[in-house]
């Protein structure tokens, strides 16, 4: 008993601990977004304040209201999102089921692209898109954050498959479903963990995207997160509507979150314990 | 209900690489036949079923179902229906859109897809179950399920592979002895695989027996017990296996350790064999051919007695009342009409 008290303290103790140093900025600034730009500057900060919105009136309808740019990652991320999951579900799905010699190589390839510093590829990229007229276009970006998603979706979506057993689509060939209708019907409803667990991680990596944005993007294509750091300049920073646009900004992503919470800590551990479905 | 279709194997050949699988099979089963392929594990049993099913390719030969050549078409396109070792149920679907489903594929109407869910279901006594999970049923529930979803399109071809082999050994006893009925009540033709050949002996008309890619014997349970054609198919079949004794053969009189036994017929010039003869048809009594027993095992109705006979181990299983005792000397006994004469070099039976 004494030692499984133990445990549960020092479970709750980190956990205290963990939450206070990812939670405190996000407090911080949420309480920000609510004081006027003479408040935040106030020292000692001040915890007790008469709050306004004044901030968030300025992001969404002021003089550098970020709605447009609010437009602009929701066409990014829902753009690469869609097309990652266009290719990876298919690809994934072939890649569990065929023999192929090279499947061992192809997973350490992904691998590679995500080990890869994308510093590095920046002044690359840059000229390729400059030389095709994609610069500061959605096309190109998106093409640009599909070279990174797309190895890692098929990847995590391969394991996904790999689970499903062999038989289960036999079973629906010889119940004549044909190929299409068994992908359709029987194997798609069962990764359907995996594919939301892909959608949140590639939905997100986009939509937090920022270095590529920044050098990539323009005065067309500027996501929120390239916006946000507009408001950091060299005379003045606007901390109040800093701290609103990224509480806006912020709405999307826990959303996404809470929803798919139960689907992204199963997708985590999915590589880690395979069920006996597998011969 | 129509009956069930005739299936023809022709010299089929299956290469895995280097490796042979099956080495020209031929086979054929009969309308309505409940038809079991019979072998060890790796003797290619599987996959001739698979073959069957369209759902592997294969090197050589051709399948022909009802007459018509299937060779190369797909799975879906040969009215043939399986219940998987694993049962392979759609795990997101309930037990009605399980059965269900071989019906809405051919977009059947939806008020005659219910009438033969609830038919099928309660032919295998799981109508109360339909509106579960696969996952919230019993093992044997489950094997129920996927036989619901077998017969629910009415198959001209049953294909059952190992669909016993996960239930515990009471439930295994029951569904065999149900899926006989269930098989004769439709009338459908059934390929059962099994690696158990008591399974085998008990379910079907006619096997098959598989030997390292090849079949080796076809014919009815009693025939393939009877008159096994190899030493390899004598020592699969029966519990405990025959035996199988080194003896002298001459004319019509064989020699074992000295004592000599007289045969049904004459086998001509001297020559050495092995001499089998099936556990259950060994006598223990005061004459006949001198033992030492080694090993009593009870198996509650019956007792399997482990015999040395000079270098030679025979095992005998005797009434359950048997009373022997460990190391005692002790005299065996069988019918003529019981041996088996094998030869040592091809294997084979000898016939006189």
């Amino acid at each position: 008993m004494r030692h499984t008290f133990a445990r549960r303290f020092a479970l709750a103790a980190s956990a205290g601990m963990l939450l206070s140093v990812w939670g405190f900025p996000v407090l911080w600034a949420l309480l920000t977004s609510f004081k006027t730009e003479r408040d935040v500057l106030a020292y000692p900060p001040k915890v007790v304040f008469e709050p306004t919105l004044a901030a968030y009136r300025d992001v969404l309808f002021g003089a550098s209201s970020i709605v447009p740019n609010l437009v602009s990652s929701i066409i990014l991320s829902l753009g690469a999102t869609f097309l990652t999951l266009l290719v990876a579900v298919p690809a994934g799905y072939a890649l569990a089921r065929l023999e192929l010699p090279t499947k061992r190589a192809s997973g350490f390839y992904v691998l590679a692209t995500q080990m890869l510093p994308p510093v590095g590829l920046i002044i690359p990229y840059y000229l390729v898109l400059q030389k095709v007229g994609l610069l500061d276009t959605y096309v190109g970006l998106i093409v640009i954050y599909l070279t990174f998603s797309l190895p890692f979706a098929i990847w995590l979506l391969v394991s996904y498959f790999e689970d499903i057993p062999r038989e289960m689509e036999e079973a629906a060939l010889l119940d004549r479903a044909g190929r299409f209708r068994t992908l359709w019907y029987v194997i798609l409803p069962q990764v359907r963990g995996g594919i939301a667990v892909t959608t949140v991680f590639i939905f997100l990596n986009a939509w937090n995207e920022f270095l590529f944005a920044v050098v990539l993007g323009g005065n067309r294509v500027r996501p929120v997160t390239v916006a946000m750091f507009n408001f950091i300049s060299v005379e003045q920073t606007r901390w109040a509507s800093l701290a609103a646009g990224a509480m806006i900004a912020m709405g999307p992503v826990m959303l996404l979150g809470l929803i798919a919470q139960k689907h992204i800590v199963k997708g985590l551990t999915v590589g880690a314990v395979k069920g006996g479905g597998r011969r | 209900m129509s009956r069930g279709g005739s299936v023809s194997l022709r010299n089929i050949v299956k290469r895995h690489g280097s490796l042979t699988v099956l080495k020209g099979v031929d086979l054929d089963i009969r309308p309505g036949e409940f038809f079991a392929l019979l072998g060890p594990s790796g003797s290619g049993k599987t996959t001739t079923l698979r073959i069957l099913a369209g759902l592997e390719s294969h090197d050589a030969g051709s399948v022909v179902l009802d007459g018509r050549d299937v060779t190369g078409s797909e799975p879906g396109e040969r009215d043939v229906a399986m219940v998987f070792q694993s049962y392979a149920l759609y795990p997101h679907m309930s037990v009605y859109e399980n059965i269900a489903f071989p019906l809405r594929m051919v977009k059947t109407p939806n008020a005659e897809i219910d009438r033969a869910v609830r038919e099928s279901a309660s032919r295998v006594k799981i109508a109360h179950l339909l509106e579960r999970r696969p996952g919230q049923l019993s093992g044997g529930q489950q094997q129920r399920c996927a036989l619901a979803r077998a017969i629910v399109r009415k198959p001209r071809l049953f294909l059952l592979d190992e669909p016993l082999s996960n239930l515990d050994a009471k439930l295994r006893l029951e569904t065999r002895v149900e899926l006989r009925k269930l098989q004769r009540a439709l009338d459908v033709t059934a390929v059962y695989v099994t690696h158990d050949q008591e399974e085998a002996m008990t379910i079907a008309d006619r096997l098959a027996v598989f030997m390292d890619g090849n079949i080796v014997q076809v014919g009815t349970p009693e025939e393939v017990f009877r008159r096994p054609v190899s030493i390899e198919v004598a020592t699969f079949l029966g519990s405990p296996p025959m035996n199988l004794i080194p003896a002298r053969l001459a004319g019509r009189e064989a020699a074992i350790e000295g004592h000599r036994l007289q045969l049904e017929s004459d086998y001509g010039a001297e020559r050495e064999v092995l001499l089998g003869v099936q556990p259950s048809r060994i006598d223990i009594g005061a004459e006949g051919i001198p033992a030492q027993v080694d090993l009593v095992e009870h198996l509650g109705d019956s007792v399997i007695v482990d015999l040395a006979l000079g270098a030679t181990r025979v095992r005998a299983k005797l009434p359950e009342r048997t009373r022997l005792a460990e190391g005692a000397n002790v005299h065996l006994r069988f019918d003529a009409s019981d041996v088996h004469l094998f030869d040592p070099q091809t294997r084979q039976r000898i016939t006189a």
